[in-house]
C-alpha cells in the first residue's frame, strides 16, 4: 500500500517535473530591437518574462532551462499600446443619454469579452484601453481599465489595480446639440455650455451635501446615538464622492478651449482634479494652463472638421501641448483607429517635431501614467508586466506589421497562428452551416421541398479570422 | 279529505328519505358539479420520478389529492376506474415561464417595440425622464399574476391536453414587471388555479426602446435595478425607525415599488434573472452575489459553456426550450457569424451538461407558440445528451422544487395535488399520445381531433375550459 | 535616438530645410503666388513612374506643363530653379473620390452640400457646389494631393449617403481661386449608390435600428432598379430624339440629357457598391444597360474577383484602414485587399471617401503595401491609376513630358508616416503647404509660455 503510494507520488512529481518548467512561464524574446521607452533602445535585446513580469532586458540574456523561446531577429519590441479612449468590449450601448447625470451607471456591469474588436485591436498592438462612457452627458457613467485578454470571460478583463475612472462630457455632445429627441419627447437639459457647466456644479453641490449627510450619520452612529435615521445610498451621488475624496479619475471629453478651462475653474471649486482631458482638440490653445493644472492630454492624431468645435483642430496638438509639458496620450475612441495607434503616433514626428521616442510614449508610458498604471505597464522595465508587443519594422513606421501580441506574457495575438487557423475555421463553419441546411430540409414536408435552389458562392473566402462577438451600438464621439 | 299516516306509508317516506339522503350523499362524491371526485388508475405503467418506475400499478386519487400508488394498493368503492393497461403515468408537466392566462399588455413603449417585425409602430409616447429615486419607469413588482388569471385563455386547455397540468405564469413588460404565480390548468374560477400566488420575482434588463428614455441602455438598466435593490434595503433599515419614532423624524416618502422589494426579499422569494447567453449568465451571477438575492437563471441556453460555473454557484436554471435558430424572415445571403452558428448548434446540449455538472434545473415554453414545438425541443435536447429519466424531471419535481412547490407538486406520491398525465407510450417518443390528464384531481380525457373537425371537447359532464361537472354548474 | 539607419540623414535634412524655411526662404504664400512661369526643380530623385527613377534628375515646368524630363536636360534662361538635392519628386497626388469642397463641417448642415433631395439627381454636378475657399483644400493639398474628385451623395465619415444618382463628379486641381481655374474636367463621371437589400438601418428619429423582413426589403430593392432602368430607357429614347428628330419634336429634359452621355457609355460611372451580391447585381446591371463601370470601395471584392476580372472593372478602393464588414472575416482583410486584387490583375486606385481624412491617402496606400501589395504598384494607386480609370491617363499620373505639372516633392518615401512635403506644383505653379493648421499651430506657439492665473 505504502509502495503504491510512494509511487504514485513519485510519478505525480515526475509529471510534474518538466510541467513546472514550463509551469514557472517562462518565456525569453530574443535578438529583437528592444524599445524601452525609458532607457533608450537594445538593439539585438531580449527580454525574459517570467510569471507575466518582465524578469530581465538586456543584449545578452542567458535562456533559462525549459523557457518558451520566441525568436524575434529582425523585428522590434515595444510595450504594449495602451488606448486611452476606447469603447470596444461594450454590451449594448455606451450612453446612457437620457438623464443629464448617470453616473450610477458602470461599464464594468457590462463588460463584453467576445467582442471581434478586441481581437482586432489585440491585432493592433493594444495590450490595455480605458474602457469609457459616451459622451451624451456632462456627467456620464462609470469607467474601467481593461487588459485585452481574448478568450478570457468578463470579470477577468478588468486591469487590476487600475484606478476606476467617469466620464464627464462637454460641448456639443452633452447639450444634444446635433441630434434631438423624435416628436413627443421633450429636450433635455442642458442646451447650451452655461447648463452642462450648471449641472456639474449641481451635481457636485448634491455630492457634497449627500457626503456630508453620510459623515454626519456615521459620526453619530459611532457615537451611539439612537434613534437614527440612515440616509439612503445613491448610486449616482457615490461616484461623485469619490471623485471630491481622488479615489476616482475624471476623464473629460472636451473640444474648445474656454470649456476646458471651465471645467478646470469647477473643478477648483469643488476640490477635484481632472485626471485627463479627452479629445481636447483645442488644448493646444491653453497648453500652459493644462500642464499646469496637471491633468493629462488624450488626443487624436489628425481628426478635425466633423463638429463645429472641432474645426480649429490642428495635427499638431499633441506636440504643442507635449512642448508646453502636458502628459499627452494619442487614443483612438474608434475600434479601427486603435489597431494603427503606432502609426497615428508617428504623426506627432511630421506634425510638431517630437522625436521618436516622444511619440512612442504617446501611446504606451503616457497613457499608463494617465491611467495611474505605470508601475504595471507602459515601458520595458523589470518588474513591470509583460505586456508587449512585436513588429516585424520599426513601430513608426508605416510599414509595420504586429506579428504578436503578449499580455501578462502570454501570446493573446499572433499573426502566424492566425493566418493558419483560417482554413480551420472556415472548415468548422461551413460543417455547421452544411448541418443547419440539411436539419432545415429535413423538417419541411417533401412537397414544401423549396425550388430555388441555395444560392452559390462564387468563390470560398480564403481567409477567416477567430469570429466572436456582439455588436455595439453607435456611440456618440 | 286527511291522510292517514299508514305504516306503509311512513315506511315509504322513510325509504324516500334515505334514497333522497343517498342521492344527496352520492351526489356530494362528485365535485361541486358533480364531477368524481375519487378515481384509481390501474394496471399502468407509474412512473413517479421520486422513486423507481412501478411496472404495474394502482393510482388512487382522493378529493384532489393522490392518496395512495403502488402496485398492490386497495381501490376504494367509490373510485371511478381508469384501466390503464398499456398506458404510462407520468406527474403532470410543469412549464416553468409563460403567460398563460394573462391579457397581452398595452400601451407600453415595450410593447410597441414587441411587434411583429420588431419595428416599433410609433415613437414613444413622451415620458418623463427620470431623475431621481421616486422616478420608477416600468417597474410594477406587487403585480401579481394570479390576480390577474383570465380563465378563458384557449392555451389553457391546448396545454393540459397536451400533458402540462402546472405552469409559472408571469407578467412580462419592464424591469420589475410583477410576480409570477404557479397555476394549475383547470378551475372554475381563476383563484381555484393557483397553487402558489408570489413564487417568483421576474427582473428585465432590456434597455427602454428609446435613447431619449430612462434607462435607454444594458448599462443603465442594470444600474436602475441595483438602486431599487438600494432602496428597498434602505426601506428595510429606516422604516422600522420611523414607525418607532414618529415624531423625531421627517416621514419617509411612500414609494410602492421599495416596499414590495423588501417584502419579498424578507419572504426570500426566488429572483428570475435574463441570463441565456454565457456573458449573460456570468453577469447574472456575479449581480445575484452582489444584491444578496437567491436567484435562477432564466433562459441558460449558453449553459453548456459554463455549466461548472453555475454549479458552483449552486444556482438553477430555468431553461428556455425555444432553441436559437435562423430567423425565417432573414436575408438568405446574411453572413451568419461562427459564434452564433456554434451556439445554435451546441445550445440544445444544455441540459446535459447542466445534468452533468450537477445543476439543477427547470424548462420553460419561452415563446413557442404549441405544446408540441416544446416536445420537439425536448427530444432534440435528448438527442444532443439528455439522459430521458433527467428530462423528466426536469419537467416535474426539479421544476417543482425551484418554484418552491416541490412538498405539493411534481412527483407521484400520496399527498401530493394530483396533477398526472396518462399516456398511451414512453413520454419521449413522437407517436405517444396523451389519454388523460388529471388537475388538481379533475378528470380530463383527451380526445384525438379528427382531422376535419375542431378539436373535441371532453364530454359533457366533464367540459373543459371550464371544468363543470355534471348539470353544467356548480350545486 | 535613432530607431533606423536612415533617419539620422533624414533628421539632418528635416532640421536643414526647417531652418531654410523658418528662416524666411518660404515659398510665395498662395495669395500672394506669382504667375505660372518656367521652373526647374534638379537633383532630385524623379519617380516618374513611367519608368525607372531617375537619380539627380531635372524637371522642367512651362506655362502649367511637364516640358522635359532627364538627367541631361537644358535649364532654360530665367527658370525658377528649385534646388532639390536629397529630395524625391513624384506624380502629385490624386484622391479620386472625395467631398473636399462639397461639405466643411459634417454636423454642421448649412456647410453640406454633398446631398440634394431625391432618388435621381444625374443633372446636377459637384463642381457647382465646391467651394474654392474651403479650408480642406489647403489642409489636404500640404499632404501631397494635387488634385482630387468630388462625388456628390456618398457615404463617408462626415455624411450619409444621398439617393441612388446623386448627381456627376467633378475633376479639379487643389488650386485656384475659382473653379474655372480649378477645374480639370467638369463632369468626370455620373455617381450611382447601387441600392442595397438593407434589412437593418438606422432611423434617427427613434435612435435606434429597425429592421425589415427580407421579403419587404428585396421588394423595395427591385422596385429601385426597375426605376433605375426605366430612366436609363427614357435617356435613350431622349438620346434617339434628340439625334433623329429635330429640336421642335422633343422637349428638353435636363435630366435624361445628363444621362446621354452615360447610357452611351462614354461617361463613366462611379458605381458605389460594397457587399458581394451589391457588386454582382451592379455589374449584371451595368453589362445590361452597356454602362462604363467603375466599381467605387469594392470592400467585398475579394468575393466576386473572377466576375471584376471577366468583365474588366477597376476598382477604387475606400480607405484600406477600415474594419472587416463581418465578424469572421479575417482581420486584415481590408489592409490585404488591395494586393489579392492586384495579384489578380484587377485595377485598383486608392481613395479617401472623405474629406477630412483625404490627407490620409498615402498612409492608406502604406499600409497596403505593409499587408502585401508592392511598392511601386502603391504608389500608382494613388497616382496614375485612376487617372486612367477616369480618362485623364493622358494628362495625369506620371512624371512624363506633356502632362499637367503637379508634382510633390519629399524628403522620403511618401507613402512613410513622417515624411515631409517640402514642395508642391499645381498645374505648373509652385505652390505653398501653408494651409489653416499651420496657421493655428504658427499663432499659438506664439502664445506665452506662462499660463495665467
Amino acid at each position: 500500500m505504502k509502495r503504491s503510494i510512494f509511487s504514485l507520488m513519485l510519478l505525480a512529481t515526475m509529471c510534474a517535473g518538466p510541467a513546472s518548467a514550463q509551469n514557472s512561464s517562462a518565456t525569453i524574446i530574443q535578438n529583437a530591437t528592444v524599445l524601452t521607452i525609458t532607457h533608450g533602445t537594445i538593439e539585438h535585446g531580449s527580454i525574459l518574462i517570467q510569471n507575466g513580469k518582465i524578469a530581465a532586458v538586456g543584449a545578452d540574456l542567458k535562456v533559462p532551462e525549459g523557457a518558451t523561446v520566441i525568436d524575434a531577429s529582425g523585428q522590434f519590441v515595444m510595450p504594449g499600446i495602451i488606448d486611452c479612449h476606447s469603447h470596444i468590449a461594450v454590451d449594448g450601448s455606451v450612453n446612457e443619454g437620457a438623464p443629464a447625470v448617470s453616473s450610477m451607471v458602470n461599464i464594468g456591469d457590462v463588460l463584453n469579452p467576445e467582442d471581434v474588436n478586441i481581437y482586432r485591436d489585440l491585432a493592433g498592438g493594444v495590450t490595455a484601453a480605458n474602457i469609457l462612457h459616451g459622451s451624451a452627458n456632462p456627467i456620464g457613467g462609470q469607467t474601467i481599465v481593461i487588459k485585452l485578454r481574448w478568450g478570457k470571460p468578463a470579470n477577468e478583463l478588468p486591469f487590476e489595480g487600475a484606478p476606476p475612472g467617469i466620464k464627464f462630457a462637454l460641448g456639443e455632445n452633452p447639450k444634444h446639440s446635433n441630434f434631438g429627441p423624435p416628436p413627443g419627447v421633450a429636450p433635455r437639459y442642458p442646451a447650451t455650455r452655461m447648463g452642462v457647466e450648471e449641472v456639474i456644479r449641481q451635481a457636485f453641490t448634491e455630492a457634497r451635501e449627500y457626503k456630508k449627510h453620510w459623515d454626519d450619520y456615521n459620526q453619530r452612529k459611532a457615537a451611539g446615538e439612537q434613534p437614527l435615521m440612515p440616509p439612503r445610498r445613491d448610486e449616482k451621488l457615490e461616484p461623485l464622492v469619490e471623485v471630491l475624496e481622488g479615489k476616482r479619475y475624471v476623464h473629460a471629453h472636451c473640444y474648445r478651449a474656454d470649456e476646458i478651462l471651465m471645467l478646470l475653474g469647477v473643478a477648483k471649486e469643488f476640490g477635484f482634479k481632472v485626471r485627463t482631458f479627452q479629445h481636447v482638440l483645442e488644448g493646444y490653445k491653453i497648453a500652459g494652463e493644462i500642464a499646469a493644472s496637471g491633468a493629462g492630454a488624450s488626443t487624436f492624431s489628425d481628426w478635425w472638421a466633423y463638429k463645429m468645435e472641432a474645426y480649429d483642430a490642428i495635427p499638431y496638438n499633441a506636440a504643442l501641448m507635449a512642448e508646453r509639458g502636458v502628459i499627452v496620450s494619442v487614443n483612438s475612441d474608434s475600434a479601427e483607429e486603435a489597431r494603427h495607434l503606432n502609426q497615428e503616433a508617428a504623426k506627432s514626428i511630421k506634425f510638431g517635431g517630437l522625436s521618436p521616442n516622444d511619440a512612442l510614449k504617446l501611446i504606451t508610458l503616457n497613457p499608463a501614467i494617465q491611467l495611474g498604471i505605470e508601475n504595471r505597464a507602459g515601458s520595458i522595465d523589470v518588474g513591470k508586466d509583460a505586456d508587449l508587443v512585436i513588429y516585424n519594422h520599426d513601430p513608426l513606421s508605416v510599414y509595420a506589421v504586429v506579428q504578436k501580441t503578449l499580455i501578462d506574457g502570454q501570446v493573446y495575438f499572433d499573426r502566424q497562428r492566425d493566418l493558419a487557423r483560417r482554413s480551420e475555421l472556415e472548415k468548422e463553419k461551413q460543417a455547421l452551416l452544411e448541418k443547419e441546411k440539411k436539419a432545415a430540409e429535413a423538417e419541411k414536408k417533401p412537397e414544401e421541398k423549396p425550388a430555388k435552389k441555395p444560392e452559390p458562392k462564387k468563390k470560398p473566402p480564403k481567409t477567416m479570422g477567430e469570429g466572436d462577438g456582439s455588436r455595439d451600438a453607435a456611440g456618440a464621439q | 279529505m286527511t291522510i292517514r299516516w299508514t305504516r306503509l306509508h311512513i315506511c315509504l317516506a322513510l325509504i324516500a328519505v334515505c334514497a333522497f339522503l343517498l342521492l344527496g350523499w352520492a351526489c356530494r362524491i362528485y365535485a361541486q358539479g358533480g364531477e368524481p371526485r375519487y378515481f384509481a388508475i390501474t394496471n399502468a405503467r407509474i412512473v413517479p420520478v421520486s422513486g423507481p418506475p412501478i411496472e404495474s400499478g394502482t393510482v388512487v386519487i382522493a378529493k384532489g389529492l393522490i392518496q395512495a400508488v403502488g402496485s398492490n394498493v386497495a381501490i376504494p368503492p367509490e373510485a371511478w376506474v381508469i384501466d390503464g393497461k398499456g398506458l404510462t403515468v407520468y406527474p403532470g408537466f410543469i412549464d416553468a415561464g409563460t403567460d398563460l392566462g394573462l391579457a397581452k399588455p398595452e400601451g407600453t413603449d415595450e410593447a410597441a417595440a414587441r411587434a411583429r417585425g420588431r419595428q416599433p409602430a410609433a415613437p414613444p409616447p413622451p415620458a418623463e425622464i427620470s431623475i431621481g429615486r421616486e422616478d420608477r419607469p416600468a417597474t410594477t413588482p406587487w403585480r401579481v399574476a394570479a390576480d390577474e388569471i383570465k380563465i378563458d385563455d384557449k392555451r389553457i386547455e391546448s396545454w393540459r391536453n397536451a400533458g402540462f397540468t402546472t405552469t409559472l405564469t408571469s407578467p412580462d413588460t419592464g424591469f420589475f414587471p410583477g410576480q409570477g404565480s404557479v397555476i394549475d390548468l383547470a378551475g372554475d374560477r381563476s383563484g381555484e388555479m393557483v397553487v402558489k400566488p408570489a413564487a417568483t420575482l421576474p427582473i428585465s434588463f432590456k434597455p427602454r426602446a428609446s435613447f431619449f428614455l430612462f434607462p435607454g441602455s444594458l448599462m443603465g438598466s442594470i444600474a436602475y435595478v441595483r438602486q431599487v435593490f438600494d432602496d428597498a434595503s434602505w426601506y428595510s433599515e429606516a422604516q422600522p425607525v420611523y414607525d418607532a419614532n414618529p415624531s423625531k423624524f421627517e416621514r419617509p416618502a411612500y414609494d410602492r415599488t421599495q416596499e414590495t422589494i423588501h417584502h419579498t426579499r424578507e419572504r426570500d422569494e426566488l429572483v428570475l434573472l435574463p441570463a441565456n447567453t454565457s456573458i449573460q449568465i456570468l453577469r447574472a451571477l456575479r449581480l445575484a452575489d452582489e444584491w444578496k438575492i437567491r436567484a435562477a437563471l432564466l433562459g441558460g441556453q449558453e449553459g453548456y459553456a459554463l455549466a461548472e460555473a453555475i454549479a458552483a454557484k449552486k444556482t438553477p436554471v430555468l431553461v428556455n426550450l425555444k432553441w436559437p435558430e435562423r430567423a425565417k424572415d432573414s436575408d438568405p445571403e446574411q453572413e451568419q457569424p461562427l459564434r452564433e452558428l456554434r451556439f445554435r448548434d451546441r445550445a440544445p446540449s444544455t441540459p446535459a451538461a447542466l445534468a452533468k455538472a450537477g445543476v439543477k434545473f427547470g424548462f420553460y415554453s419561452g415563446g413557442l407558440e404549441e405544446p408540441k414545438e416544446i416536445f420537439k425541443s425536448m427530444r432534440k435536447a435528448i438527442d444532443a445528451g439528455l439522459a430521458p429519466d433527467a428530462a423528466l424531471r426536469a419537467f416535474t419535481l426539479d421544476a417543482a422544487d425551484i418554484l418552491g412547490v416541490s412538498g405539493r407538486l411534481g412527483s407521484i406520491q400520496p399527498g401530493k395535488i394530483a396533477n398526472l398525465v396518462i399516456a398511451d407510450g414512453d413520454l419521449w417518443n413522437e407517436k405517444t399520445k396523451v389519454r388523460h390528464v388529471f388537475v388538481d384531481g379533475r378528470w380530463f380525457e383527451v380526445h384525438e381531433p379528427p382531422p376535419e373537425e375542431k378539436p373535441e371537447e371532453k364530454k359533457p359532464e366533464r367540459t373543459a375550459g371550464s371544468g363543470s361537472g355534471i348539470g353544467g354548474g356548480g350545486l | 535616438m535613432t530607431l533606423a539607419p536612415r533617419s539620422g540623414a533624414r533628421n539632418t535634412i528635416w532640421a536643414v530645410v526647417a531652418l531654410s524655411v523658418f528662416s524666411g526662404l518660404r515659398v510665395p504664400p498662395l495669395r500672394a503666388q506669382t504667375t505660372p512661369g518656367v521652373y526647374a526643380i534638379t537633383n532630385a530623385k524623379i519617380y516618374t513612374l513611367a519608368g525607372p527613377p531617375i537619380e539627380k534628375g531635372i524637371v522642367i515646368i512651362r506655362d502649367g506643363k511637364i516640358a522635359a524630363v532627364g538627367t541631361n536636360v537644358e535649364i532654360p534662361e530665367g527658370a525658377r530653379i528649385v534646388q532639390a538635392a536629397g529630395m524625391e519628386l513624384y506624380p502629385g497626388l490624386f484622391d479620386p473620390v472625395t467631398q473636399i469642397g462639397l461639405t466643411e463641417i459634417g454636423a454642421v448642415s448649412a456647410t453640406n452640400d454633398t446631398n440634394e433631395l431625391g432618388k435621381f439627381n444625374p443633372e446636377i454636378v459637384a463642381a457647382t457646389a465646391v467651394n474654392p475657399a474651403s479650408a480642406h483644400i489647403g489642409v489636404t493639398r500640404a499632404s501631397g494631393i494635387t488634385h482630387v474628385v468630388s462625388v456628390p451623395g456618398i457615404a463617408s465619415f462626415d455624411s450619409q449617403s444621398g439617393g441612388i444618382i446623386p448627381g456627376q463628379a467633378s475633376a479639379f486641381h487643389l488650386l485656384g481661386w475659382t473653379m474655372d481655374e480649378m477645374q480639370i474636367r467638369r463632369s468626370i463621371a455620373l455617381t450611382l449608390n447601387w441600392p442595397s437589400i438593407q434589412t437593418r438601418t438606422f432611423d434617427f428619429s427613434i435612435f435606434d435600428f429597425k429592421e425589415k423582413p427580407y421579403a419587404d426589403a428585396k421588394k423595395e430593392y427591385e422596385q429601385s432598379v426597375n426605376e433605375l432602368g426605366d430612366l436609363l430607357d427614357r435617356a435613350r429614347h431622349y438620346a434617339q430624339a434628340k439625334e433623329k428628330g429635330s429640336p421642335a419634336s422633343y422637349e428638353r429634359d435636363l435630366k435624361l440629357e445628363a444621362l446621354v452621355p452615360v447610357v452611351e457609355g462614354k461617361l463613366p460611372v462611379l458605381v458605389v457598391a460594397a457587399k458581394a451580391r451589391d457588386i454582382r447585381n451592379a455589374v449584371e446591371f451595368c453589362t445590361k444597360q452597356g454602362l462604363k463601370m467603375i466599381l467605387a470601395d469594392g470592400a467585398e471584392a475579394w468575393k466576386v474577383e473572377e466576375l471584376l476580372k471577366e468583365k474588366a472593372i477597376p476598382v477604387i478602393l475606400g480607405p484600406s484602414e477600415q474594419l472587416p464588414d463581418e465578424d469572421d472575416d479575417p482581420y486584415d482583410k481590408p489592409m490585404t485587399l488591395p494586393a489579392e486584387l492586384n495579384a489578380a490583375g484587377i485595377p485598383i486606385a486608392f481613395s479617401s471617401f472623405g474629406t477630412s481624412f483625404s490627407r490620409r491617402l498615402s498612409q492608406y496606400a502604406g499600409t497596403a503595401v505593409a499587408f502585401g501589395l508592392p511598392h511601386d504598384e502603391a504608389l500608382k494607386a494613388i497616382t496614375v491609376n485612376a487617372a486612367k480609370m477616369l480618362g485623364l491617363g493622358d494628362q495625369f499620373g506620371t512624371i512624363e513630358a506633356g502632362k499637367v505639372a503637379n508634382l510633390l516633392l519629399t524628403d522620403g518615401d511618401p507613402l512613410e508616416i513622417r515624411t515631409q512635403v517640402r514642395l508642391l506644383f499645381i498645374n505648373g505653379q509652385q505652390t505653398s503647404t501653408d494651409n489653416r493648421h499651420l496657421d493655428l499651430y504658427g499663432e499659438y506657439r506664439k502664445r506665452p509660455a506662462a499660463p495665467q492665473q
